[in-house]
């Protein structure tokens, strides 16, 4: 059964996934061992600017180009940000986009570091998914992770996820996808605010919605700890395995805690900052 | 500021950090002491360590275990899957010790995190 991760890129004006995407595949290739699959709609970018993107990259789906009217802000720390668009909604078509039968679907902003992932194949289940994270930062309660909406269900994690293709599999994701047609009147029922599509919410809608509007274990989680960054918090040092962070004082806006991680899989929420690093771990590629 | 204010928030500072870099540690121990097999996962604990051992202090040579999520799970040779809990009990705790001591000495943020 063929197995391997699936990425997908879509560059805005001022933030480049696809050398997210290059870098990704870098660290999965070091710690998985995987093929690795780049879904993007810009592949003469990816070729001309990451020449040597094949060492990593294994196959490349062609995606078609369309411009969004979805505006995200994206920090770059507590005090910068820059409104940019925000295309996420080829991830609800990843079932017909994967060529492989186990799939490992990734945010390409996601640091893989060990191989505590490879034992998702082992699992026996259709689909897994984070259910919990843990913040590089203590001091932080971020209830918009916990809760689609204040009153409304439990968020899952579309940042990382396995499915097999199967019956129930393919199911989900019609399900994820009829969500993603409906998303203004879904966004309604499910008390969600910002009109933005987010796959965390489709996905956790889904979840919901499959489960008999109850919560459930159905889906278990993916092994591993999920660790995770806010894009208030800087990532200043990646070296091997190990990275750096100045992680945001809530208490005394503008300040920071150091943090430092070893062998961890984390979550980079700045992207800003994630590309500094990129480029420096790329220059001599 | 006032000197001794300035030192207190200097040691709050360093001491915040160094809780995060335990807790950072501990999260990872907890990670990796964890055991797959046949589509189950495992926690290692002092618990799961105890009661396989009592299966086979009393003869028992395969068992039916509750895993994490609460998986029935066929345990076909208990003995090498003792021997397995117990090598990655042991491993993990050695790490974890001589990572703790190694951030137990150090006495500044800087030396923490190795600026």
């Amino acid at each position: 059964m063929s197995r391997g991760v699936l990425l997908i890129a879509s560059n805005n004006e001022q933030i480049d996934y696809i050398k997210q995407a290059v870098f990704c595949a870098k660290q999965i290739k070091a710690h998985l061992g995987l093929d690795v699959c780049l879904a993007t709609d810009n592949v003469k970018y990816l070729e001309t600017a990451y020449p040597f993107y094949k060492s990593y990259i294994d196959q490349i789906v062609e995606l078609e180009y369309y411009n969004t009217s979805q505006i995200k802000t994206y920090h770059d720390g507590i005090y910068a940000q820059k409104k940019l668009p925000w295309k996420n909604h080829y991830r609800v078509k990843c079932y017909n986009l994967t060529p492989y039968e186990e799939t490992i679907v990734m945010d390409t902003d996601f640091i893989v570091n060990n191989d505590v992932l490879l034992n998702c194949f082992d699992y026996n289940e259709d689909f897994l998914i984070y259910k919990s994270y843990k913040d590089l930062n203590p001091n932080r309660v971020e209830h918009s992770f916990e809760k689609v909406s204040d009153r409304s269900i439990d968020m899952v994690w579309a940042t990382v996820f396995y499915f097999k293709k199967s019956k129930l599999s393919e199911f989900y994701f019609d399900l994820v996808n009829h969500i993603y047609d409906n998303w203004s009147y879904y966004r309604l029922i499910y008390q969600i605010p910002n009109v933005n599509f987010r796959n965390d919410y489709a996905f956790s809608i889904a979840i919901h919605i499959l489960n008999g509007f109850q919560r459930a274990d159905w889906p278990k989680n993916l092994p591993g700890n999920f660790w995770t960054t806010t894009d208030a918090d800087i990532l200043y040092e990646y070296k091997d395995t190990s990275m750096k962070f100045l992680l945001e004082n809530t208490q005394d806006r503008g300040q920071f805690y150091a943090g430092k991680i070893l062998d961890g899989n984390v979550h980079v929420m700045n992207k800003f900052s994630l590309n500094r690093i990129i480029d420096e771990v790329l220059v001599n590629e | 500021m006032d000197a001794r204010l300035e030192k207190a928030l200097e040691f709050s500072n360093y001491m915040a950090t160094l809780n995060n870099q335990r807790r950072i540690l501990h999260e990872k121990f907890i990670e990796n002491s964890v055991h797959y097999l046949n589509g189950g996962k495992f926690s290692v604990d002092r618990e799961l360590i105890n009661f396989c051992s009592t299966l086979k202090q009393n003869d028992q040579t395969s068992a039916i275990l509750i895993d994490d999520n609460n998986t029935p799970v066929e345990i076909e040779d208990l003995d090498k899957f003792l021997d397995d809990i117990l090598d990655i009990y042991f491993t993990n705790t050695y790490e974890y010790l001589n990572q703790y001591n190694e951030i137990k000495n150090k006495r500044s943020v800087k030396d923490l995190i190795d600026l």
